[in-house]
């Protein structure tokens, strides 16, 4: 029964969330007047014809096609699987096979709800934090279950998990928590001995790329861990727990961050009021309404390069695509109909439609992995596997995709 | 304004050494501070708050010549006087006699008794304190100081603070009574063994200890002259810094030998009555401590001229090293610079260097050569008294190199491995590996061979060529199975308490990963396709209560060095040795089916603790078979292997000492004549197939354990491990056709006796069991069992029998007083139900469990300061105040009823964990040495993990003070408990 209050819980405050979300957006807007394109970005040298790469070809995937539930939380692609933690059940894609293996509660699975999963490239073994039922590791078919009760996890309500070397990073409601799979030891960090304004962690991210850890915190922005000096560092919002934005571009949007990502030395932050990005020295912030990406309330992100950045929002799914061009991409779908339509915009104004026979299982977005040239989305209504035949960074004139739907239009 | 001794530390890394230690300690009247000094370490301090809340004081140890500059002499009774004259000032240097190494060894202390935590927790001061919570002044060589009793003093040292005994308890001084000296002074089986005394009678000696504050007390403390100064000369350091190189077996024993002689207590007889006399006799007026004319003869300080005196030295010390070998500091400052160094700034003493004290008179002749011989020391420790202690071999796994012209044997007593030559059957040669090696592996070439170190955390690499030891790959807790893959990338090791595998990269010779195993991961066997692993586990997953053991194979991919599977054996436990069919349809495994659910009683009946064997088939699948016959069964069945044909199996039963050979095409007929649910649940705990494909039992020599095959000469190769021989079998014939002798003593001793009945089924009914089934390498197997007659009451969980002869009363009621009503009758009635051991028997027995070693702990090796996590755990463990200030009452700290340095008082109490299967909630307090590997826990292992002691068995406080200790504050108090 009170599992069920827990996830009521999480759905209110997301709800809640999005409704303040709508509200603060407008407030939040920057002033018009200030250029819109930050240091690093160029449009001088494109044209509309320069295109990012668009996801054309959409297959989805829901209980009837062997998801153990609709609702997904966390997706994670390790190699020739997709690891998929779903509100009531965790499922393994086998891209070889083209089928789903599934664990709910009567499988052995300790708790229902997945909200988010690592891998261990060592050693394989799957991470999952469970949403109110603390932390399994599914090892070899087998799952250990860690909860407040019999190990050091801080608390049962985990909404994200890493893999930092032999160490395992765990977001909590009440701080985060680190395991040693090697010396057994837990260690808690919360405001006691982090910079933590506030405990309640929404997501992890390790960087092997910098060795650091990084902590996205509901009401206390983006901690970063180093992990060699075990030194903290911390990305509060300058203008504080202002609802407008009185300088844009200098620090994170807000302090209630849902994900952090750092890739090819650019540190991506998502909020409950748009999105940011940092090079080490300069900040950019992304809204809807300048950006074309369909929501400033952002669930989570994914960061592919320094230039390519996925957000997960309420609204559907957007795409900082090309940073330095200022170029985005929105996909949608169209209501019950499968099929939808991705938006390319290019310094807030729409330079491109297409229509897509098949889009995104749904516009609520709450998180995606990249697999390759492919991605895969978790939506409130079923998983969606964008195919990237084809796939390029940056932008490219005349790209293929766009021959291709121009010859079935012609159809 | 005080700091504490950590901000000391901090800041002496940063070049402030010099002044912390002058303003760390209390008695800082004796060095001046200037204004600035106070000002830098006071921002310093300032800082360093606002990062740590800080106690309000945290003391350090300052050592008894602290106290003595007040407490010694007669205005204050001559406290230290007395204190010189006790048993305490010498209880470390006893640690150095003959005796003491025999005690530990019946303690189970695996190291040197002044290294093991154990013999120092009584035996000095502040064993458990860390290097920083020493100052220079303390030398935990001075035994059994002032501080044991009345608490680290930095605090309260201070003569201002102790004028007012309030004042003083308020900053750390504590005035013990009676019930202090119980911790250590509670008869202890060990050396009541050795020295034949059964503990003291501790109101009386706390009479010869007495040593109160006279009713006109006042404070004057001895005048003592300057003592003689020589500028040219190095500085006096004192003997314990010379202990820092001259101490233990590398350097012949050489200050231990000082330890004992007169010379190191020449100034304590200063203090005697006798020593006062004496003086008085010959004219020395007053005290004789303050008479120089003494003092030249009696301390080290009076004796030799030096530059400067340094703190480390002590006029207890009476006749140090440097009285006769002249002031060290020089010499101590050039071998720590470059120790192969010879300075030449030491003396040599000759005839006149003694004379200077030892005057020859007509009544008291001074013989010098009979007097150097009485204190000798040389550094090289003399051949002839060479340690006479018999070694044995125990061998205990083997393993034949690819070309099968050599076999290794891991030989665990003697810490060697023996090669033999297979081409003669004879020993080729010998070599030392690490402690207690367990299992053999080669590289694929066969030139390197591998050697898992059980008690050091460690493989060792070595050459097989070169014969020696080339390389030491630090691993997991207690590796025992190891093996390299077929292309010789990695190295598996098999933690057996750690419950991992470390993988280690045979280029690098370092782990790369670490797998999580089952529980105990024991042994494993590679598939000849070289693709797969199988690791076999002792311990059964953790299960619900009263339920049924499962236990696991880990299957390892080795092209991704990762686990893929897990199949459960069900039912079974004691997973041991394991080996694949040549065709690799299937790999067999030992194993083990305690019902442990069932009374042990029922035992009489049969079928209670079976063996037998696992078919784990190419498909997942697991089938299971036993050994055991209706009349006789097949106990602790150790090792498997198959014939290169594939058509015979040989299992070794180190409990009945035979190795019986398996029809694999019979034992298949037999597996598949079931079916459905009678595969799984009948056949598994059959005893009557067994005579249906087991062919022979083969009659080997004492406790057979690991198996090989030389496939070159189809001969199997079995390590009779108390026999210290090889066994030869002819697979053809099924004959024993020979037996290599190791070499070992050929006198069996008291101990070796215990061994074998210790790994014998002889003394159970239909040889079910021996002690070792349930006390694998003499710890637990993790099953709870219910032990008596009534069905399911007093359900009670296995205990440890490592380093368990002091932690008397044994079982959980606490009823059995020694070791040998443990073992005795009582064994026989709820156990074994056949005749009890002889008299004979059940002393060996006894004897032998006592020298079980309690491994090192590998969370906090000897020394090692503690982490932050474990301090703050520590803080914990000994509080006495609740995170909101309320006093715990002493009944409920950690500490009462876990003091160091076994952590049990020895007494029984009810912690509120009785359930209803409990005849009554009073239970004995375990130790909690090395707890974290003797998981389950509690009286009836309900407690799988160290935290749901607390986080779900004490829900009222009854198993001490814990509610109201936040998440993070458990945690710490669990890593340090895991240091103990």
């Amino acid at each position: 029964m009170w599992r069920a209050e827990f996830l009521w819980v999480m759905i209110s405050l997301l709800a809640i969330g999005s409704a303040w979300a709508e509200t603060a957006s407008g407030e939040k807007a920057p002033n018009a007047q200030l250029p819109k394109l930050a240091f690093g970005q160029s449009v001088d040298n494109v044209t509309d014809d320069d295109l990012p790469y668009v996801y054309t070809e959409w297959e989805n995937f829901t209980e009837e096609d062997g998801l153990p539930n609709d609702h997904i939380f966390a997706v994670r692609c390790a190699g020739e699987k997709v690891w998929v933690g779903t509100e009531d059940g965790l499922a393994c894609y086998d891209k070889k096979t083209r089928k789903f293996t599934v664990w709910k509660e009567k499988d052995g699975l300790p708790w229902r709800a997945v909200t988010g999963i690592d891998v261990d490239p060592k050693t394989g073994d799957v991470w999952l934090a469970l949403f109110g039922g603390g932390v399994a590791r599914l090892s070899g078919g087998r799952f250990d279950h860690f909860h407040q009760l019999n190990s050091g996890l801080v608390n049962n309500v985990v909404y994200g998990i890493a893999v930092e070397h032999d160490n395992v990073w765990c977001a909590t409601t009440a701080g985060a928590s680190r395991y040693n799979t090697t010396t057994k030891e837990w260690t808690i960090f919360t405001e006691k001995n982090a910079p933590m304004e506030e405990i309640w962690n929404y997501n992890v991210f390790y960087s092997p790329e910098v060795n650091k850890i990084f902590l996205a915190v509901w009401g206390s922005g983006c901690l970063e861990f180093d992990v060699p000096t075990e030194r903290w560092k911390v990305y509060l919002d300058p203008d504080r727990e202002m609802e407008i934005d009185l300088f844009r571009d200098d620090g994170i949007i807000h302090v209630i961050t849902t994900a952090a990502n750092y890739v090819g030395g650019a540190l991506w932050i998502s909020t409950y009021f748009g999105q940011c990005r940092y090079d080490g020295r300069y900040w950019r912030g992304f809204y809807a309404h300048e950006t074309g990406i369909p929501s400033d309330f952002t669930n989570a992100l994914r960061a592919r390069s320094a230039q390519e950045c996925w957000m997960c929002t309420d609204k559907g799914l957007g795409v900082v695509a090309d940073y330095a061009t200022d170029t985005y991409v929105s996909y949608y779908r169209n209501g019950d109909d499968p099929a939808g339509r991705a938006e390319v915009f290019r310094q807030g104004r729409k330079i491109k439609e297409v229509p897509l026979k098949t889009s995104i299982a749904h516009n609520f977005i709450i998180a995606m992995d990249f697999d390759g040239d492919d991605v895969w989305v978790g939506t409130a209504k079923g998983l969606s596997h964008g195919i990237g035949r084809g796939y390029y960074p940056g932008v490219k004139r005349h790209p293929e995709w766009l021959d291709k739907i121009n010859a079935e239009g012609k159809k | 304004m005080r700091m504490r001794k950590c901000d000391a530390a901090i800041m002496s890394m940063v070049g402030f050494r010099t002044i912390i230690f002058r303003f760390g300690k209390t008695f800082v009247k004796r060095k001046r501070i200037s204004g600035t000094v106070v000002s830098i370490c006071a921002v310093a301090w300032a800082v360093h708050s606002v990062e740590a809340a800080p106690p309000d004081f945290q003391p350090v140890y300052v050592g008894v010549k602290v106290c003595a500059e007040c407490h010694e002499g007669n205005s204050l009774g001559d406290q230290c006087g007395i204190w010189a004259q006790s048993a305490h000032a010498h209880a470390y240097a006893a640690l150095h006699k003959p005796e003491a190494r025999q005690i530990a060894r019946l303690s189970g202390v695996a190291v040197e008794p002044d290294q093991s935590r154990i013999c120092l927790g009584c035996h000095a001061t502040a064993a458990e304190a860390e290097p920083w919570e020493l100052d220079p002044t303390f030398s935990i060589r001075d035994g059994v100081q002032c501080e044991k009793c009345h608490g680290p003093g930095s605090e309260y040292a201070d003569a201002a603070i102790m004028r007012d005994r309030q004042k003083a308890m308020e900053r750390g001084l504590r005035m013990p009574g009676l019930e202090g000296c119980i911790y250590c002074h509670a008869p202890k089986e060990s050396h009541q063994r050795v020295l034949g005394k059964s503990g003291i009678d501790i109101a009386k000696g706390w009479q010869s200890i007495k040593h109160p504050v006279p009713a006109n007390a006042s404070l004057s403390p001895l005048e003592r002259p300057a003592p003689p100064m020589d500028k040219t000369q190095p500085a006096l350091v004192g003997s314990a810094v010379c202990a820092d190189c001259h101490d233990g077996s590398h350097s012949g024993w050489q200050f231990s030998k000082w330890l004992e002689s007169k010379h190191a207590r020449a100034y304590a007889c200063l203090s005697s009555t006798k020593g006062q006399q004496l003086a008085k006799k010959r004219g020395v007026e007053g005290d004789p401590r303050t008479a120089g004319e003494c003092l030249k003869c009696h301390a080290t300080a009076y004796h030799v001229r030096a530059a400067t005196i340094r703190e480390s030295y002590s006029l207890f010390e009476g006749v140090g090293c440097e009285a006769c070998h002249g002031p060290g500091s020089q010499h101590v400052e050039s071998r720590r610079r470059d120790p192969s160094q010879q300075d030449g700034s030491l003396k040599k003493p000759t005839h006149e260097t003694c004379l200077e004290c030892h005057q020859s008179s007509p009544d008291k002749p001074f013989d010098f050569d009979q007097m150097m011989a009485k204190i000798a020391h040389p550094s090289q420790p003399d051949p002839s008294t060479k340690n006479s202690e018999v070694v044995y071999k125990t061998p205990v796994n083997i393993a034949v190199s690819p070309n099968c012209d050599v076999a290794v044997v891991a030989c665990e007593a003697s810490n060697t491995i023996a090669l033999l030559d297979l081409n003669t059957m004879t020993v080729r040669g010998e070599i030392p590996v690490g402690h207690q090696p367990h299992d053999v592996a080669f590289t694929p070439d066969g030139l390197f061979a591998f050697v898992s170190n059980r008690l050091d955390d460690s493989v060792s690499v070595v050459d097989l060529r070169a014969k020696k030891v080339v390389r030491t790959i630090p691993v997991g807790d207690e590796p025992h199975g190891l093996l390299t893959d077929l292309q010789g990338k990695y190295l598996y090791v098999c933690n057996f308490l750690s419950d991992d595998i470390s993988v280690v990269d045979l280029k690098s010779f370092k782990v790369v990963k670490t797998l999580s195993a089952g529980r105990g991961p024991w042994s494993l066997s590679l598939s000849p396709d070289g693709k797969w692993l199988v690791v076999t586990n002792i311990y059964s997953r953790f299960v619900p209560f009263r339920t049924e053991a499962r236990t696991e194979l880990t299957i390892v991919d080795t092209s991704t060095a990762q686990v893929v599977n897990r199949p459960v054996a069900e039912g079974a436990n004691g997973l041991r040795g394991v080996t694949w069919d040549p065709k690799q349809r299937f790999a067999l495994f030992t194993l083990a089916r305690h019902k442990n659910v069932i009374p042990i009683t029922r035992l009489l009946q049969g079928w209670t603790v079976t063996n037998g064997l696992g078919i784990f088939w190419a498909d997942g699948r697991i089938d299971q078979v036993l050994l055991d016959e209706p009349g006789e069964c097949f106990p602790d069945p150790h090792d498997v292997v198959i014939s290169p044909d594939g058509l015979r199996a040989f299992v070794s039963s180190s409990g009945n000492n035979r190795v019986a050979v398996i029809d694999l095409k019979k034992l298949e007929t037999v597996i598949l004549s079931y079916s459905g649910e009678d595969r799984k649940a009948i056949l598994p705990n059959h005893l009557g197939p067994a005579t249906e494909f087991v062919i022979k039992q083969i009659d080997v020599g004492h406790c057979p354990r690991g198996l090989a095959l030389d496939k070159k000469r189809g001969r199997l190769l079995v390590a009779n491990s108390l026999d210290d021989s090889i066994g030869v079998i002819d697979i053809q014939s099924l004959d024993l056709v020979g037996t290599i002798d190791l070499g070992g003593p050929k006198i069996i001793t008291r101990e070796r006796l215990g061994e074998r009945i210790f790994h014998s089924a002889k003394n159970t009914f239909h040889r079910q069991f021996s002690c070792a089934s349930c006390h694998p390498d003499g710890h637990v197997e993790g099953l709870t069992y219910d032990i008596e007659d009534d069905i399911g009451v007093n359900p009670v969980d296995n205990r440890t029998l490592r380093g368990i002869l002091d932690t008397s009363p044994f079982k959980w009621e606490g009823i059995n007083p020694t070791l040998s009503r443990q073992c005795g009758t009582r064994l026989a009635v709820f156990f074994t139900r056949i005749q009890p051991f002889t008299p004979e028997e059940l002393t060996a027995l006894d004897y032998y469990i006592c020298t079980i070693p309690l491994a090192p702990n590998r969370h906090r090796p000897v020394g090692a300061p503690l982490t932050p996590a474990q301090r703050r755990g520590r803080a914990i463990f000994e509080r006495i105040y609740t995170n909101d200030g309320r006093l715990i009452p002493p009944e409920k700290r950690c500490v009462t009823c876990h003091p160091p340095p076994l952590y049990t008082d020895r007494r029984s109490h009810d912690v509120g964990t009785k359930m209803k299967l409990d005849r009554h909630g009073v239970f004995d307090t375990p130790q909690l040495l090395n707890i974290y590997n003797s998981a389950p826990y509690l009286h009836n292992g309900i407690a799988p993990t160290l935290e749901e002691i607390w986080t779900v068995h004490n829900p009222y406080d009854t198993h001490g003070v814990t509610n109201d200790l936040t998440k993070d504050q458990l945690n710490d108090l669990i890593e340090y408990l895991k240091t103990l």
